[in-house]
């Protein structure tokens, strides 16, 4: 009865962070469409909420990948979980508060990671599946999108540049729909993917599922697709903010080729397996359309801050992800120590919420 | 050191080399590819608009033409993409 009190409170949260992850990745997939004002904010975050929602059905590969190659499925438990799930929130929720883009995906392994070790210890961490299929297309991801970006936005300005630049912009920004629309698939099919094999590792580590083979159940699907498109819908603006315009200062063709570079490298990406950040990926490709046009455009104070907020990402989560396990087993085995986890985090969450939506700017006037 | 270079020199046991270097290339040759017909069919029908002004005809097609060539095949190349990712 226990076990299935923690399951149901980590399936809840485990949506929560697919909610958080929408909510805090709706920058990537829109911020250069709003800022080059291809589409209104409201109709950006409306067509990449439903494109996420369709994107998270396309493949599993990445919930294989987050489920049977990050940590040893026999070895955790539904409350393991649980905690990495609560770190990665956490870590979710500060660098939003800061505004920062850093990595959802990077935040939930880094959770499940710390929680893992703090329970059973270093055993359980498959640390060769987290270096080839984490850590190392987590380094080569953003260079490549960043190298498409530089290629891309020198061919359209070669293209293009003798071209009236009325025409010029309005055919960009067309495109742009169709690139943001395919990052925001792109996003949906990489992002829901890691909740999907999280919710799936839970139900392993509960018995409903056999621990040998790997199948996504079809009611999981759904749910972490409406979670992350519900979250894209409710969007981040805070953080569109960042990566629309303090990174560069950008035009439509700019915008077209770091979303078209986004989107190509997180498709293939996920075609593969690989659970990469959608957050690094599109900065990458935004410092590359920057680049590409000229060195100096990109804000790199700006670009230095986010690269931090990544290398912080998995040890911070994993902190947070550990001692949030040590707490809850100071309750011992049962549901206890996550409802009284869950209460505080709700308690904290709806607080911070609150405090930043009376300090801040919700909505940016576009 | 070249992309291709720096994965044979990482672990074999450890990085799947081959994924991680098909994935690379097929981003950058997508996302190059993607690109360029989008400002092909952008310059096409551009150029089409400012010959059709100064009533040179026959330039003003063969722009538009480019134009449309170009967008089928930055079509088809988001199809083929959405195709092979959803046939696994």
């Amino acid at each position: 009865m226990d076990g299935d009190i923690v399951l149901v409170i980590v399936i809840a949260t485990a949506l929560v962070f697919d909610f958080t992850n929408g909510f805090h990745d709706t920058a990537n997939v829109v911020a250069t469409s709003i800022s080059t004002h291809a589409v209104s904010p409201r109709l950006a975050v409306g067509m990449a909420a439903l494109l996420n929602f369709a994107g998270a059905f396309i493949s599993i590969e990445v919930a294989a990948t987050i489920a049977s190659d990050v940590v040893d499925a026999g070895a955790i438990t539904p409350t393991v979980i649980f905690a990495g799930l609560v770190g990665a929130i956490a870590w979710n929720l500060i660098t939003w508060y800061f505004g920062l883009p850093s990595s959802s995906s990077h935040a939930l392994i880094g959770g499940v990671v710390g929680a893992v070790i703090a329970a059973v210890g270093t055993a359980a961490v498959d640390g060769e599946g987290i270096l080839g299929k984490v850590l190392i297309p987590a380094v080569l991801a953003p260079i490549v999108a960043f190298t498409i970006g530089v290629i891309a936005i020198v061919i359209a300005y070669r293209i293009c540049w003798k071209k009236r630049p009325g025409p010029v912009a309005r055919g960009f920004r067309m495109g742009q729909v169709v690139s943001g629309g395919l990052l925001a698939l792109a996003h949906g099919t990489n992002d829901a993917q890691k909740t999907m094999g999280v919710i799936t590792l839970a139900l392993i580590a509960n018995g409903n599922l056999p621990s040998t083979g790997f199948e996504v159940p079809t009611w999981v699907i759904v749910t972490s697709a409406s979670a992350i498109a519900l979250g894209t819908y409710t969007g981040g603006w805070r953080i569109i903010r960042t990566m629309g315009t303090r990174i560069i200062k950008m035009d439509s063709a700019q915008g077209f080729s770091a979303q078209g570079a986004g989107a190509a490298t997180i498709l293939a990406s996920s075609h593969f397996g690989f659970p990469l950040s959608t957050t690094q990926v599109i900065a990458g490709g935004i410092m590359g359309s920057g680049a590409g046009k000229r060195v100096s455009a990109v804000r790199w104070g700006v670009a230095g801050n986010i690269v931090v907020a990544w290398f912080l990402t998995l040890p911070a989560s994993a902190a947070i992800g550990a001692a949030c396990y040590a707490f809850t087993s100071l309750f011992g085995d049962g549901a206890a120590g996550p409802v009284i986890l869950s209460g505080l985090a709700i308690m904290l969450g709806l607080t911070l919420f609150a405090q930043r939506i009376r300090r801040g700017q919700p909505v940016p006037q576009v | 050191m070249s992309l291709a270079s720096l994965i044979q020199v990482l672990p074999a046991t450890v990085i799947d080399g081959e994924a991680l270097l098909d994935t690379a290339v097929a981003s950058l040759v997508a996302g190059i590819f993607v690109t360029f017909t989008a400002s092909l069919a952008i310059y096409g029908f551009a150029t089409a608009a400012e010959m059709r002004r100064v009533d040179r005809d026959l330039a003003a097609i063969a722009a538009g033409a480019l134009g449309v060539v170009s967008m089928l095949a930055f079509g088809a190349a988001i199809a083929l993409g959405l195709a092979v990712m959803i046939n696994g």
